[in-house]
């Protein structure tokens, strides 16, 4: 009897799953929107990306010329 | 009992594997971008070797690779190699808009998902996505992400082997 509860609880929780709420890739045409992301304006993006990286200490600079090292 | 149950779990998981590499490629029939009233099917486009692209006007990366495809296209006869692309956008213009620039003399076959079928079936990890696939309608090699021209060179190398077949 345990068993069976155990087994239709699992099944309920199916319904939680990670998988029925995750956005696929093909399905992120409204998240590709100019209007969603942080900074509208491209260069404001820039250069926050790279305030970004500086702070976050990453290799690499992103879009922009500099790397990480924040010296410019 | 136990093998009965384990059986059915195998069965059932299979159901939701994506297709991989050995495997059928997936069967379609899809209109082509630039025309609804033309359909075209994966038969179209057998016994030739196949490089399907699924991609989008909105994938920043799709964007990228498109040219590199356009160049690929004109060194081979579509007889023999043919890529097909297949835009998953909403609104199908903004794809033809997006062609229109970088494929001005329609080389490439253009076909509109609007169901996002492909994706689904192929369960994209990934966009871009590019499957290869043989003359015997069998995948070759998947590449998600976009194609640079070190991954070009790889392709053109697989085609040659699949060509001299």
């Amino acid at each position: 009897m345990i068993k069976a509860i155990l087994l239709i609880v699992a099944l309920l929780m199916l319904g939680c799953a990670e998988k029925l709420v995750r956005v696929m890739p093909y399905e992120k045409e409204y998240f590709a929107q100019d209007k969603m992301s942080l900074s509208p304006l491209s260069e404001r993006a820039e250069q926050e990306g790279h305030i970004f990286l500086i702070r976050e200490a990453s290799a690499g600079g992103e879009s922009s010329f500099q790397g990480g090292c924040g010296c410019r | 009992m136990k093998t009965i149950i384990i059986t059915i779990l195998m069965l059932c998981m299979s159901l939701f594997a994506a297709p991989k590499v050995g495997d059928d490629a997936v069967s379609f029939s899809l209109p082509s971008l630039y025309n609804d009233s033309d359909m075209v099917t994966n038969k179209s486009s057998q016994g030739k070797i196949v490089l399907l692209n699924l991609w989008a006007s909105w994938c920043a990366g799709c964007k990228e690779e498109m040219p590199l495809f356009v160049k690929l296209q004109k060194e081979y006869s579509k007889t023999e190699f043919e890529i097909v692309l297949s835009s998953i956008d909403n609104v199908p213009q903004s794809a033809r808009d997006f062609l229109t620039k970088v494929d001005s003399e329609r080389t490439l076959t253009s076909l509109y998902d609007p169901s996002k079928i492909l994706p689904k079936t192929y369960r994209c990890s990934g966009m871009p996505s590019s499957f290869l696939i043989d003359r015997r309608g069998k995948i070759i090699a998947i590449y998600i992400g976009s194609m640079d021209d070190e991954a070009i060179i790889s392709l053109k190398s697989k085609i040659q082997t699949l060509l001299g077949q």
